[in-house]
């Protein structure tokens, strides 16, 4: 009796203990920055007459909130999300999994290099990958516009269109890393079922349609709750196209007006109320995204 | 049993590091003690040449040391930097701020009342420059160098084609015209979209104001007759394409200019050392003359550079020493235009013979091009103030400039919404205005 109570005891201990930092990590990277945002966005900046004295932080509940739901850079923001959304998950979420889906079924000696390449744009930091298209995009430098112009095509890719030049680096940075995890899954398929599947009289593209895409489909859920998530907070590329794109202004998503409404205009409390709210409709996606995925 | 004391330490070692790491929000600033040890000044700055002029001061003095951190220029994030280190508790001592910055600056109460400080060298400067600097009587930063307007241009192309240097906006123009004639791939200059302080530059010189203060209330007035004749000017030349489009200072813009499709730069006598720097190839090929004039030779402002101390500043009166010294020097002037990038114009007029001498002008084929940027000084209109959301007024600027050249705006539409922006702005953080 005693030596089992004595066991629990100490493992409850380990699980304190094993658990600890996580929870003091938790606490210091997530909760306390949000507790923070939550207070800095009931409060404004209140200077005035000429407003040399300085200014001083009022309490103002929730104005901040509706005063960023009133502002229409803040809701163009979630058209532009919306429209590349429409593009981006899609183009890049269907072509890792094509991509996946052949890799799997094609020559083994190929897949090393495919699965290499293919994830190699991943490893670019998001600043640095918009920095590369950049350079791909301005016209004057970029050898793609110059070869397309001297081809009679004039497309500006910074200007009115600059929304599908995002979603090419978005494309060219997201697909590897999600064909890998689809393969990955794909290698996980008993191959029992695979062989079932191609005696029964089943062809590669329907045992690739009928088989392995409903086997995968946890991982693909997986990755179109990431994807949405992420289109949600887009940022780093359109913020570095903004410096020499016309179609970009400072306000273009969502996290760009928490960005200008914080560091362009001062306006801490309105940037908080704008994040708190972004942060909330991602929650409230992931939500309705999991429960629709653990459906079936 | 030792195993579980092991880890237990090792998880409070976890929360121990990671507290220290929330605590240390101090930075560098305050942390050297008084006594034997020079005191450290923490200086933020970008300009050409400022690490030289660092050096200098530091090697002339004993008691004071600047610890310079350069940082991206103040629009390409500098300011938001500075901004953010002050509602931290970190800022710097010493921090640089452009004249349109100031009042911005001294509104979210980031700067140090610094009059009792500067009474002594505040007969140095000319009216103009005082006025840019002092708020609601109060000296809040020191001044460094001025930025008169000049045309940059190509002599060497401008002679070989015949064309004259355009002395008024008109003759500005039909050079324009010659230029494209001559050569259909290259223009006179270029507009910069995304440089609204330029745009700022034309409408002063023009003799427009912007902003003024009067019965303890702000007065906007972006889109004044002034500014309007200024914007409907570039939107012709941008309609009927006789200038580039093309963001400022860009790799596009250099490569513009090395490549002989852009002939000049309308800006002020910093983008000198600038054009030197950038395109040494092209060395004797420059010259530089008096900006164009609507009739009367007058001049704007283009940037130009104060010094101020950040509000919680631990060593502010050292820092209004070094700020003194990197502004009032002699030593100070030949460090920073010794460095050969930095064509800067100083502030106080007693200064100008230093700079001259110093800069070496081979790349302007000799010319005195001090003297060109004393004339335009003296041309400087009086009375131009800034307002208190100028981060705001450019972002709003430039978010709508952009939209000029594709034809979805125009520059007289983008003055009627920056303005109405700007007094919206100005009004949403309670300051009194009258639009």
């Amino acid at each position: 009796m005693t030596t089992t109570l004595a066991g629990r005891e100490r493992g409850r201990w380990a699980i304190v203990l094993f658990t600890a930092p996580f929870f003091v990590l938790f606490a210091a990277v997530v909760v306390a920055p949000l507790g923070y945002a939550l207070w800095l966005s009931l409060f404004r900046e209140q200077s005035s007459g000429l407003g040399f004295g300085g200014a001083q932080s009022v309490f103002s509940g929730l104005e901040n909130y509706l005063s960023t739901l009133a502002d229409p850079a803040f809701r163009d923001g979630f058209w532009v999300i919306a429209a590349y959304a429409a593009l981006y998950i899609p183009l890049m979420l269907g072509g890792a999994l094509a991509l996946a889906l052949l890799l799997d079924s094609g020559a083994a000696q190929l897949r090393r290099f495919f699965q290499l390449a293919l994830f190699m744009p991943h490893v670019v930091p998001g600043v640095i990958a918009g920095l590369i298209w950049l350079y791909l995009y301005l016209p004057g430098i970029s050898p793609i516009v110059a070869a397309l112009a001297d081809g009679g095509i004039h497309w500006d890719f910074l200007g009115d269109r600059v929304l599908s030049s995002v979603v090419n680096v978005a494309v060219w940075e997201w697909t590897g890393y999600n064909m890998v995890i689809y393969f990955a899954a794909l290698q996980a398929i008993p191959r029992e079922v695979l062989e079932a599947a191609t005696m029964d009289g089943a062809g590669p593209v329907r045992v690739a349609l009928r088989i392995k895409v409903p086997l995968i489909r946890g991982a693909v859920i997986t990755t179109l709750l990431f994807t949405i998530i992420g289109s949600l907070q887009l940022f780093n590329e359109p913020v570095v196209m903004d410096s020499v794109s016309d179609g970009i202004v400072s306000t273009w998503t969502p996290n760009m007006y928490a960005y200008a409404e914080a560091f362009g205009k001062n306006d801490y409390g309105q940037a908080a109320a704008a994040s708190i709210m972004l942060a909330a409709l991602a929650a409230v996606l992931s939500y309705f995204v999991t429960r629709w995925g653990n459906k079936k | 049993m030792r195993g579980k004391r092991v880890a237990g330490v090792a998880s409070l070692l976890a929360t121990a590091v990671l507290l220290a790491a929330c605590g240390d929000g101090g930075g560098d600033a305050g942390k050297e003690a008084a006594g034997s040890a020079p005191e450290q000044v923490v200086f933020w700055g970008w300009a050409k040449g400022t690490k030289e002029v660092v050096d200098a001061f530091n090697a002339a003095h004993t008691d004071i040391k600047i610890k310079f951190e350069e940082i991206p220029s103040g629009n390409a994030g500098g300011y938001a930097k500075f901004a953010n280190a002050v509602k931290a508790g970190n800022a710097p001592d010493l921090m640089s701020v452009e004249y349109p910055q100031v009042p911005d600056f001294v509104s979210q109460g980031a700067l140090r009342d610094i009059t009792a400080e500067t009474a002594d060298i505040k007969a140095k400067y000319p009216a103009s420059v005082i006025t840019l600097v002092e708020l609601g009587g109060k000296t809040w930063s020191i001044p460094l160098d001025a930025a008169p307007q000049v045309f940059i241009y190509r002599k060497d192309l401008f002679e070989k084609n015949k064309i004259e240097v355009p002395k008024t906006w008109d003759d500005f123009r039909s050079a324009a015209e010659k230029v494209k004639k001559a050569d259909a791939k290259a223009r006179i200059g270029s507009f910069h979209p995304d440089d609204p302080n330029l745009l700022a530059t034309y409408a002063w010189q023009a003799g427009g104001q912007w902003f003024s203060s009067a019965g303890g209330s702000w007065k906007v007035s972006i889109d004044d007759p002034a500014t309007q004749k200024v914007a409907a000017y570039w939107n012709d030349l941008i309609k009927d394409d006789l200038v580039k489009v093309q963001p400022t200072f860009s790799q596009e813009w250099i490569a513009s200019l090395a490549e002989d499709q852009v002939w000049g730069y309308l800006g002020a006598n910093w983008a000198a050392g600038m054009i030197k720097s950038n395109n040494a190839p092209q060395s004797g090929k420059w010259t530089v003359a008096p900006a164009p004039n609507w009739g009367t030779p007058a001049s704007g402002m283009f940037g130009g550079t104060t010094y101020a101390v950040s509000k919680d500043s631990k060593h502010a009166e050292a820092a209004v020493e070094v700020a003194k010294w990197l502004t009032g020097a002699p030593e100070a002037w030949t460090a920073r235009l010794g460095s050969g990038t930095s064509s800067s114009f100083p502030a106080i007029a007693d200064l100008v013979p230093v700079a001259a001498k110093t800069f070496d002008t081979g790349f302007y084929g000799g010319q005195d091009i001090y003297q060109v940027f004393s004339e335009a000084y003296q041309t400087i209109k009086p009375g131009w103030t800034w307002g208190p959301s100028m981060v705001q007024v450019l972002t709003s600027f430039k978010d709508r400039l952009g939209q000029v050249s594709s034809g979805a705006t125009t520059v007289p539409d983008v003055l009627t919404a920056v303005q109405a922006d700007t007094v919206e702005e100005i009004k949403g953080r309670g300051l009194a205005v009258t639009p």
